[in-house]
Formats: C-alpha cells, sequence, structure tokens
C-alpha cells in the first residue's frame, strides 16, 4: 500500500476539491488512502506524486473520473429516513397537485422533483413509488423526475435500477419490494413503470445550473455537508434559483440553513422540516 | 447457525445431520420438500441445504424460491448430480448462494458455512451500527430542526422590529411603544 505525505495531502485535497468541491481536511489522509490506493496502484504508480500528475495529465479524464467514484460517498437507501417520504406523500404532493391542477381537465398536471445528489438512485426512486401509490393513475400527470450526481458510477447504477440484495433489503419494506421490483439473477431491478419516471444525469454542484429549468421540488439531502460554508451558500443560491416560488427543498434530517441561505423559511410538518422561499 | 437439510435419500439425511452437527451448527432434517416448507413456515432458518431433485410437487428450485420468499436473508446451497449443473447455476441464477456436487465433500461444504456465517456477523454487525446511527441521527435532527424553526422566528421578529424602529413616518416615542407592544404580543 502506498503511504501518503502530508505535502502530497495537501495537493490531492486540493485536487479533489476542484475538480468536485468535495472539501476534505488533512485529517482525512486514511480516508485518501483507503480510497485512492487501488486506483493509484492500478495506475502503476510509486506515489501520490506521480499519482496526481498522471490523472492531471489524462486528457481522457478517466482517472480524474474513477477519483471521484472513490471519493463521493454512496451511502443511501431506499426511504432512507421516513420523515421526507411522510411529508411528500402526507402534505407536499397533494399541495403541489391541487396548486398545479389545471383548470382545464383536458391538460396534464405537471409535476418536477429534481434530487440534487441521487447517488445510486434509491432516492430518487422511492419519490418514484410514492407518487405512484399516491395517484395510482399516471397518466392524467406529466412527472418529471431527475436524480444528478458527480459520480459517473453512481449515475450508471442508477440509470440501470439494478440492486443487490443488501442495497435493496435497507429501507424498503418486503411489500413494496414484490410490488415494484423484480429479481433478475442476484439483483434486483427496478420495474419499467417506476424505472420511466425517472432520468439520471451527471452534475457538478459547483458548476452553473444551466438548462435545468425550473423544479416544484428540490431534494439535496446529505451532500452539502462535504462541501465549505461558501460553497454550500452558493449551491442553496442556486437552488433558490430554480425552485418554482411556490417550491418546496428537502434537506438532510441533520443539516441547516442558519446561516446559509437567507432566501429560505423552514415549516415544519409533524417530524420534518421543509423549506420553502420567501 | 440453523441448518435446514431437504433430501429424500434417508441415508444421506442421517450423514448430513450427523456430519453438520457434529461441525457445531444446529441441524434439522425434512425428506422431501413439502416437509421443507412446512419447516420453514416454523421455524427460522439461516441456511437451506437442499437436494434439486425430490419427488413431490416442491423439488428443490421451488423450496429455494419459498426460502426466499420467507426472507432474503435464508441462504440457499443446492445439491446436484454432476450431469445436472446447468440446473444448478439456473438455481444461482434464482438467488441460490452455491451448488454442491454430488457426492458431497463435507469440508468443502463446511468452508461455504463457515462463508456464510462470517458474511451473516458483518451483516448484523453493520445492521447494529446502522442502527446506532439512525438513533443518533434522529435525535441530532430534531435538535437541530427545533434551533432551525426557533432561529427562523426570531429572525422574523428581529425584521420586524427593525422594520417599527425605522418607521420614519412615526415620531420616535411612538416606533418605541409599538415595538414594545410587539414584544409583549409575541
Amino acid at each position: 500500500m502506498l503511504t501518503i505525505s502530508s505535502e502530497e495531502i495537501k495537493l490531492i485535497t486540493k485536487y479533489i476539491y476542484e475538480i468536485s468541491g468535495i472539501y476534505l481536511d488533512e485529517s482525512k489522509k486514511y480516508l485518501l488512502e483507503t480510497r485512492l490506493n487501488s486506483i493509484a496502484e492500478e495506475q502503476g504508480c510509486l506515489s501520490y506524486l506521480d499519482f496526481l500528475k498522471k490523472a492531471k495529465a489524462d486528457a481522457t479524464k478517466a482517472i480524474e473520473r474513477k477519483i471521484i467514484d472513490a471519493i463521493s460517498t454512496n451511502e443511501t437507501l431506499f426511504f432512507r429516513d421516513t420523515g421526507p417520504f411522510q411529508l411528500l406523500q402526507h402534505k407536499i404532493f397533494p399541495e403541489l397537485i391541487d396548486a398545479r391542477a389545471s383548470k382545464i381537465s383536458s391538460l396534464k398536471t405537471s409535476l418536477k422533483v429534481w434530487s440534487a445528489a441521487s447517488s445510486t438512485g434509491q432516492e430518487l426512486y422511492s419519490v418514484a413509488i410514492v407518487l405512484q401509490e399516491l395517484l395510482g393513475d399516471l397518466s392524467k400527470y406529466t412527472i418529471k423526475l431527475l436524480g444528478t450526481d458527480i459520480s459517473d458510477a453512481a449515475i450508471a447504477q442508477a440509470s440501470s435500477g439494478k440492486y443487490n440484495k443488501f442495497e435493496i433489503e435497507r429501507g424498503l419494506a418486503r411489500e413494496k419490494l414484490t410490488r415494484y421490483f423484480t429479481m433478475s439473477g442476484q439483483m434486483w431491478k427496478v420495474n419499467d413503470q417506476i424505472r420511466s419516471m425517472a432520468n439520471f444525469r451527471k452534475l457538478n454542484l459547483m458548476l452553473p445550473f444551466t438548462g435545468l429549468g425550473k423544479f416544484d421540488i428540490v431534494l439535496c439531502r446529505n451532500v452539502a455537508i462535504y462541501f465549505t460554508l461558501e460553497d454550500r451558500k452558493k449551491l442553496f443560491n442556486k437552488i433558490a434559483d430554480v425552485l418554482e416560488p411556490d417550491g418546496y427543498l428537502i434537506i438532510g434530517s441533520t443539516e441547516s440553513l442558519t446561516g446559509i441561505c437567507p432566501r429560505f423559511i423552514p415549516k415544519r410538518h409533524l417530524r420534518s422540516i421543509f423549506y420553502q422561499l420567501k | 447457525m440453523t441448518i435446514l437439510v431437504a433430501d429424500d435419500d434417508p441415508v444421506i439425511r442421517k450423514l448430513f445431520k450427523k456430519r453438520i452437527s457434529d461441525e457445531g451448527y444446529e441441524v434439522t432434517v425434512a425428506a422431501d420438500g413439502a416437509e421443507a416448507a412446512r419447516l420453514l413456515d416454523a421455524i427460522p432458518f439461516d441456511v437451506v441445504i437442499t437436494d434439486l431433485v425430490m419427488p413431490g410437487e416442491i423439488g428443490g428450485i421451488e423450496l429455494l424460491k419459498i426460502a426466499k420468499e420467507k426472507s432474503a436473508d435464508i441462504e440457499v446451497i443446492v445439491i446436484t448430480a454432476h450431469s445436472s449443473v446447468d440446473t444448478a447455476v439456473d438455481a444461482m441464477k434464482k438467488g441460490a448462494v452455491d451448488y454442491l456436487e454430488k457426492p458431497v465433500n463435507f469440508d468443502e461444504l463446511f468452508l461455504r458455512l463457515e462463508k456464510i456465517s462470517e458474511v451473516k456477523a458483518l451483516m448484523k454487525n453493520a445492521g447494529d451500527l446502522r442502527e446506532a446511527m439512525d438513533v443518533t441521527e434522529s435525535s441530532a435532527a430534531q435538535t437541530i430542526q427545533n434551533l432551525e424553526i426557533i432561529n427562523s422566528n426570531l429572525l422574523m421578529q428581529l425584521e420586524r422590529l427593525e422594520e417599527i424602529l425605522s418607521d420614519s413616518h412615526q415620531d420616535e416615542f411612538s416606533r418605541i411603544e409599538q415595538a414594545l407592544q410587539f414584544l409583549e404580543s409575541r
């Protein structure tokens, strides 16, 4: 195993910050070593300095992508923390559908939801399942669910809709599993109906949100915690820009926007909090 | 770890029972698929070892399905004749963790059981950690969310006070009076 010098830690954390916005301080030596060692060795590098040079020189950005896949934390599960999903089911979706319902019955009600750090897709598919159960016949609605993540590997898995038994069992009730997933080999695959509601694509939250359009609901849970305070401010400000005036923002249950974005006001519903624009 | 063995051959059954319990596992045997299914319904098992070919309506593949429906945590090892390895591969596609060829090499079986036991221990450990994390997370979430609401209300009250106190249409005295009224009413 390659060991990382304190000088190399500085350079590598700076590089990771530049390519992903993920801020790691110098205490993260162990994390860097365990997550980057195999890529560095695979590249035949003899030191992390050598590895960094190689990554920067790689015009295909293949090494950069591997580093992002390795360093981004893809901890997620279906219906992670039940609060936000109950909030969506009992409060936000009913309110939005009322507000968006067209007076002309032939026009479809449209809903746009964005999972800003969708990781391997569990959050967005959970939203799709909530919508399916709440609305039943989806043909009367135009529903666009967008999932974005910085990791190519995470986006690829989200798009495949396939999960192994460890990923699937956590958080997902048996009855939902059998209704919305089909076993294919050792993997569980999300059914086409649910799969077709969601789209996934790569996005670095540090970059401008051009071409995303506006959303009725933005979920940005447990990702800003990896960013610096300054970057969090920029991120939530950009989210405020892409949220409909009466739209809803949901952040992680242990996150706070205090001192981060004064454009949002927190509102409580049962045991959960959501945010709306002032 | 509790193990259920389903095999229609009484000699093999006896052999399995002895060797597996000698190894320190709790083992129950069933003479066919139907009996195994009944046992699965009544008792929780960690591992099912089943012959692929058994008489009656419930063969090895059907038993595999029943076990997996009962709980995805139940690991199933199928036993197959050398000539029907294809069926064993098919069983693995349907969720079996492994297959063993006849005649069963018990050392090989014990190695697989050890691996399964290790994975189950790791899973339990991960589950415990997750549980601990969930408890911490939800208690932290309640604290943070309460503070978030309190803070937001205070900020709004401050803004209102600022608004009242800087209202140039009124003299200072009535601004202060109004501010005091606002503070009393909150």
